[in-house]
């Protein structure tokens, strides 16, 4: 029941993603559209491992630069066709989780957050040492796009969003999903039911981390260019502050949650340079009184029922 | 008899503190055992050095002929020893039956299936059939202890390790929870080792006991010959020859 509900929102919310843009009729909305719906992935790839499990991922950038500057280095340099940058960029970054998740997951505290910021900052320092190959401050440039018309690149994203979400959404609700939330609930208590923690945490980081890189290298093709920002803080926190507006573990929220927020921004330009301070106290007003979030609550009470 | 558990000279050192030494017991399959002992003897710790949550600086411990020894606890757990805390940690924000369902999914039992249908008849067995939809932390403390014990049985162990399951009980619900260990070894055909403080309750409910204090078994047998044990009474009371005579 709950089920046909959330198939019917879902077709609902994607008809007018997809009618909005030939309606309206401005480029310009394709491209906040497109943006919008990259930080969409990227947001509800970050839920799927931390929103879940509730070990902070404070360096998801990490794995949105690896997936960008692979595909960039695989365009600019080794001239494959771009497609291949797709699956390279989310290989990428799985890797990269690979590496850093085997030492810091086992952790207990806060080590995992703190070494996932380190580890994004330093990419983002060797962006720059190594600047004779990454370009330095200005990054690569001249990345080709994957299809001549925006439009159609903008279709293109938001088939490949909504079948990342729709297959994460739905290993949050399979049996997972729910080893996933115990493990948030309590690890010892895991270990006493006989689940790996390590393990479970281990593949849900890869699995973040893959739809993160696969996002960047979607964003390395629309903006035909990345740059060392790409692997800052500040866009982490971007993410995450979209996930608690959509409200944390549901998947389909956080890509609400990225979406109004983008829009919001858009929105916001008329203030000029009072943007940011209004931005602001809306996202404080908001995370006050909707401590839980504000798309998946709304969206379970217009829904009913149980569930998730 | 071929003994189901074996812990052979089990020693673990907390700083200059010795929490267990040479602890050494077999358990028979089919046995309710329990463990006595005045608070700090080194029980908690020696239920955490048989499953795996900590482990031991020597000795070694053999469960069904396969050495349990340097194992992480899921592992344990999937060889069929299961445990409760003493403390109930429930997975909060879930629900009764999802919590149970955890148990179900580790690799011991998945492949048998039946995930909710198989948690749903165990909080049948439990009693806590009707509340399967409350969220777990929401649960009275006696009713968690009853999760915790059926989240323990879904992963279907042969021997069971409960920590002091009457601890923070009312009379009124000691009985009930006494009938379910009683049912649980009588039809589940289950093994049973039980860290207990209430001794009324506890002496009826195992055949063989084994007094520790200060880390050491002080003596193990019937629970009717061991509360008539001089080195018991000591370690309860405190008394020498006085204590002996009044007991």
């Amino acid at each position: 029941m709950t089920v046909r509900r959330d198939l019917v929102g879902a077709v609902l919310a994607v008809s007018i993603l997809a009618v909005a843009p030939p309606l309206v009729g401005s480029s310009y909305l394709v491209g906040v559209l497109t943006v919008a719906v990259i930080y969409g992935l990227w947001a509800a790839s970050w839920d799927f491992m931390s929103g879940l499990t509730g070990r902070e991922n404070f360096g998801f950038a990490l794995f949105i630069g690896a997936g960008a500057y692979t595909a960039g280095f695989l365009d600019t340099l080794a001239h494959l066709s771009p497609w291949w940058g797709l699956a390279a960029g989310m290989a990428a970054a799985a890797l990269f989780s690979l590496l850093l998740g085997f030492p810091t997951l086992r952790l207990k505290g806060p080590y995992f957050a703190l070494a996932m910021l380190s580890a994004s900052a330093i990419m983002q320092r060797l962006m720059l040492i190594f600047w004779e190959t990454t370009g330095g401050e200005e990054g690569l440039y001249g990345i080709a796009p994957l299809f001549s018309s925006p439009l159609a690149y903008y279709y293109f994203v938001l088939a490949a969003t909504v079948a990342s979400v729709a297959f994460l959404v739905m290993l949050a609700r399979s049996p997972w999903g729910l080893i996933l939330r115990a493990i948030r609930g309590d690890e010892a208590t895991c270990l006493a039911a006989g689940i790996d923690v390590t393990f479970y945490k281990m593949v849900s980081l890869i699995i973040s981390a893959a739809f993160g890189g696969l996002g960047g290298a979607l964003y390395a093709h629309y903006q035909l260019q990345v740059s060392p920002q790409l692997f800052s803080v500040v866009t982490t926190i971007t993410v995450i502050i979209m996930v608690y507006v959509g409200g944390m573990g549901s998947i389909y929220g956080a890509l609400g949650g990225a979406l109004l927020l983008t829009l919001l921004t858009e929105l916001l330009r008329d203030f000029g340079q009072w943007r940011l301070l209004v931005y602001s106290l809306t996202l404080i007003l908001i995370l006050f009184f909707l401590p839980g979030g504000l798309v998946a609550p709304l969206w379970r009470r217009l829904r009913g029922g149980g569930g998730r | 008899m071929s003994a189901l558990l074996r812990a052979d000279g089990l020693g673990k050192r907390f700083g200059g503190l010795r929490a267990v030494k040479q602890v050494s017991f077999e358990l028979a399959a089919g046995e309710i055992t329990g463990i006595l002992g005045p608070n700090g003897a080194g029980k908690t710790t020696l239920f955490n050095l048989l499953t795996g949550f900590m482990a031991p600086d020597e000795g070694r411990v053999e469960f069904a002929g396969k050495v349990l020894t340097g194992l992480a606890p899921q592992r344990v757990v999937n060889l069929g020893l299961a445990r409760t805390f003493q403390l109930c940690r429930p997975f909060v924000g879930m629900s009764v039956l999802e919590n149970v369902m955890v148990g179900c999914l580790c690799p011991r039992v998945r492949a048998d299936g039946g995930g909710a249908a198989r948690a749903m008849e165990l909080l049948r067995m439990v009693g806590l059939e009707r509340k399967a939809q409350t969220p777990a932390q929401l649960l009275p403390y006696g009713d968690q202890r009853r999760l915790e014990i059926a989240r323990a049985l879904a992963t279907r162990p042969r021997l069971l390790l409960l920590d002091e399951p009457f601890a923070g009980l009312g009379k009124a619900e000691i009985d009930p929870l006494s009938d379910l260990i009683r049912r649980l070894h009588a039809q589940e055909g289950l093994t049973l080792l039980i860290i207990e403080h209430k001794l009324r309750e506890f002496m009826k409910l195992v055949t063989r006991v084994i007094a520790m204090d200060f880390g050491e078994v002080i003596a193990e047998g019937d629970p009717e010959g061991i509360v008539q044990d001089p080195r018991v009474i000591r370690a309860y009371i405190g008394g020498t020859e006085d204590a002996h005579g009044a007991a």
